[in-house]
């Protein structure tokens, strides 16, 4: 047969069909949609951000990062307490766009410093550590970050328009996406699943495993801590929730329910968390057990590890694998 | 002198109290490489299981045995929740690392949340035995009497603990495997059934620490789970992980640098131990103490 597909197998696919199609009814959302579900989408955008970012380092270069709430935080509070204390203003924005990436590069330096020298267990014990200074420091500066009541701030044109601030966030996702993608697909990102899979044999190798393991850090860091300006953006609003272990707990369950190691999966993954979330929010007026959604939230935590440890991308792949079984073997009868 | 000897009887229960918790996570982490988020749930439990017999007994029952049978309880209650965690939940993703964390955070929440459920999110009062009220005054030194007890109670855990560990053959069994648990299984013993005594008792340590710990502060409210936990983890890294008499010792030198801080500069009181912490990892991984195997 003659047609597109088969002389081009690897420009159409179904999986390319669906993230097309994904991407359509992202754009037409907004004209058709309330404020509450536009905010709702942004803000999945942007954990999806922060999952595939948070994935970079649990999914392929294999490093628990227990403070990863120190980037998105991080990004928040440059954003807010400079909208607050200093000016509103595009100028301001982009002050606070390059604070926080200077911060997020001087948090990767170190603890790439100190991950290449202890192991895997204490390095996630050390960020665990960095990041509730970070938060107890915050909490502490009440004269400037206004503690656990938090900050609330105004944010300049365009970004005070929700519709706008959609927009922005997709293409923001969009841009990340890209970014990570080519990252993991370059040399450096093969020797991170190398380092992943065996660090000595890759060191055996003569590849500078420290050296790929700081350049993994900083890219996700980076990326992370953007995230966390444009959150900034979206909530007009920081606390010190942003640097609790939960924003942490939350990355790492994002990624793991897309699949730990799938870069787009994280997207996924975000958006039917975060949906699960509101899902079990809404039925809290149903039923007085619903008042306690968070055990079926942590349940989630418990089901997703025990019975589908890959995650949607795995799962898909594991049905994908046995589809291609079945028609080969049909092939092979006849 | 007077307020610094009270200050040091302040630090060194505290001590006590982290050390009931932070030993069993220290042996766990050791022993299973198992990062137990959920250690704190079972202190949680420990704490609201002695609440729950002691407020409902209290009346009806001479007051020291009704404060014994809930302490029984307690110790009972985290037995069982330790059972319970590593048969069905833990011993599912040994040698992972990462679900390891994931499904103890899940543990974390939803038993939290089951707290709450049972219970109600309010704080309940929780009264000293009537044998331990009381408190001395010696030429201004004050002595709570239930304190001195906390230190009791840790020294004598401490003991009993260090003489299991070193001197019976379950103790020799689990320092072999803190030091190479895939070596002891070759041998022909059945490492994962001293896995499961191992979490049990450490558990059933933990829910121990939360009851004795509800009385000092006199409620008990969801939320002391996370923070007991946080501080125990902070001793399992001073005092090298897996290592019993480590953790001992780091519990002591963080109850009474805690107490010192607090008392002289209490912005620092919570940002003091963790940047310890982290220091320690930075610069001495293998534990304040030079004492613990490396990992």
């Amino acid at each position: 047969m003659g047609n597109i597909t088969s002389r081009f197998p690897n420009l159409i696919t179904i999986p390319k069909l669906l993230w097309l199609l994904a991407g359509i009814v992202i754009l037409i959302i907004p004209p058709i949609s309330t404020t509450a579900t536009i905010t709702m989408v942004s803000r999945i955008m942007i954990f999806a951000v922060y999952a595939m970012a948070y994935d970079i380092l649990r999914g392929y270069i294999g490093i628990i990062h227990l403070g990863f709430a120190l980037f998105i935080g991080g990004g928040t509070y440059f954003v807010a307490i400079l909208f607050a204390n200093v000016g509103i203003s595009i100028p301001i924005l982009l002050l606070a766009i390059v604070g926080t990436t200077i911060y997020s590069i001087i948090w990767a330096l170190i603890v790439g410093k100190i991950a290449a020298k202890s192991g895997l267990l204490a390095t996630a014990m050390i960020t665990m550590a960095f990041a509730e200074i970070m938060r107890n420091m915050m909490e502490r500066w009440r004269t400037v970050t206004n503690g656990l009541d938090g900050l609330t701030f105004r944010v300049p044109a365009p970004f005070d328009n929700r519709t706008f601030m959609y927009y922005a966030c997709f293409v923001f996702l969009l841009l990340m996406a890209f970014a990570l993608y080519k990252f993991t697909t370059s040399p450096t990102g093969r020797v991170w699943q190398a380092v992943r899979e065996n660090e000595q044999r890759a060191v055996f190798l003569g590849y500078d495993t420290n050296r790929a393991r700081t350049i993994a850090l900083l890219v996700s860091g980076v990326v992370a801590g953007l995230a966390g300006v444009m959150f900034a953006l979206l909530n007009r609003f920081a606390n010190t929730d942003v640097l609790a272990m939960q924003m942490t707990y939350n990355a790492m369950l994002y990624s793991l329910v897309g699949g730990s190691g799938s870069l787009f999966g994280s997207i996924i993954g975000s958006a039917v968390v975060v949906l699960f979330q509101n899902f079990l929010l809404d039925l809290r007026g149903v039923h007085f057990i619903f008042e306690r959604w968070l055990i079926f939230f942590g349940s989630l935590y418990i089901l997703v590890v025990i019975f589908m440890p890959k995650g949607i991308m795995g799962f898909v792949e594991t049905i994908r694998e046995r589809w291609k079984h079945k028609k080969g073997g049909k092939i092979y009868e006849s | 002198m007077a307020d610094l000897i009270t200050l040091l009887i302040t630090g060194i229960s505290e001590g006590a109290h982290i050390f009931l918790m932070a030993s069993s996570l220290s042996v766990i982490l050791g022993l299973m490489k198992v990062v137990n988020f959920a250690h704190g749930t079972l202190f949680l439990w420990g704490a609201y299981a002695f609440q729950m017999i002691f407020n409902g007994i209290s009346g009806q029952v001479n007051n020291t045995l009704a404060w014994l049978i809930s302490l029984l309880g307690a110790i009972v209650a985290g037995f069982i929740l330790g059972i319970i965690f590593e048969k069905v939940f833990i011993a599912r993703v040994y040698g992972n690392i990462g679900a390891q964390i994931l499904i103890t955070i899940g543990l974390q929440i939803v038993f939290t949340e089951l707290v709450r459920v049972f219970w109600g999110a309010r704080v309940i009062a929780v009264a000293r035995p009537e044998f331990l009220q009381g408190v001395s005054n010696f030429s201004g030194v004050i002595i709570v009497h239930y304190r001195i007890f906390l230190i009791a109670v840790g020294i004598l855990v401490a003991i009993a603990g260090h003489f299991i560990l070193t001197g019976t053959r379950a103790g020799m069994i689990i320092r072999a495997g803190v030091q190479n648990s895939e070596m002891v299984g070759a041998l022909g013993i059945n490492i994962n059934r001293y896995f499961t005594l191992v979490f049990a008792v450490g558990a059933a340590l933990a829910g121990l620490g939360g009851a004795l710990f509800a009385p000092i502060g006199g409620t008990v409210s969801p939320e002391i789970g996370n923070s007991s936990q946080l501080l125990a983890f902070i001793v399992v890294i001073i005092g090298g992980m897996g290592n019993f008499m480590g953790s001992a010792l780091g519990s002591l030198f963080l109850g009474v640098m805690m107490a010192l801080i607090g008392w002289t500069i209490p912005d620092l009181a919570l940002i003091a131990p963790v940047t310890l912490m982290a220091l320690v990892l930075i610069f001495r991984p293998q534990g304040l103490f030079g004492l613990a195997v490396k990992h």
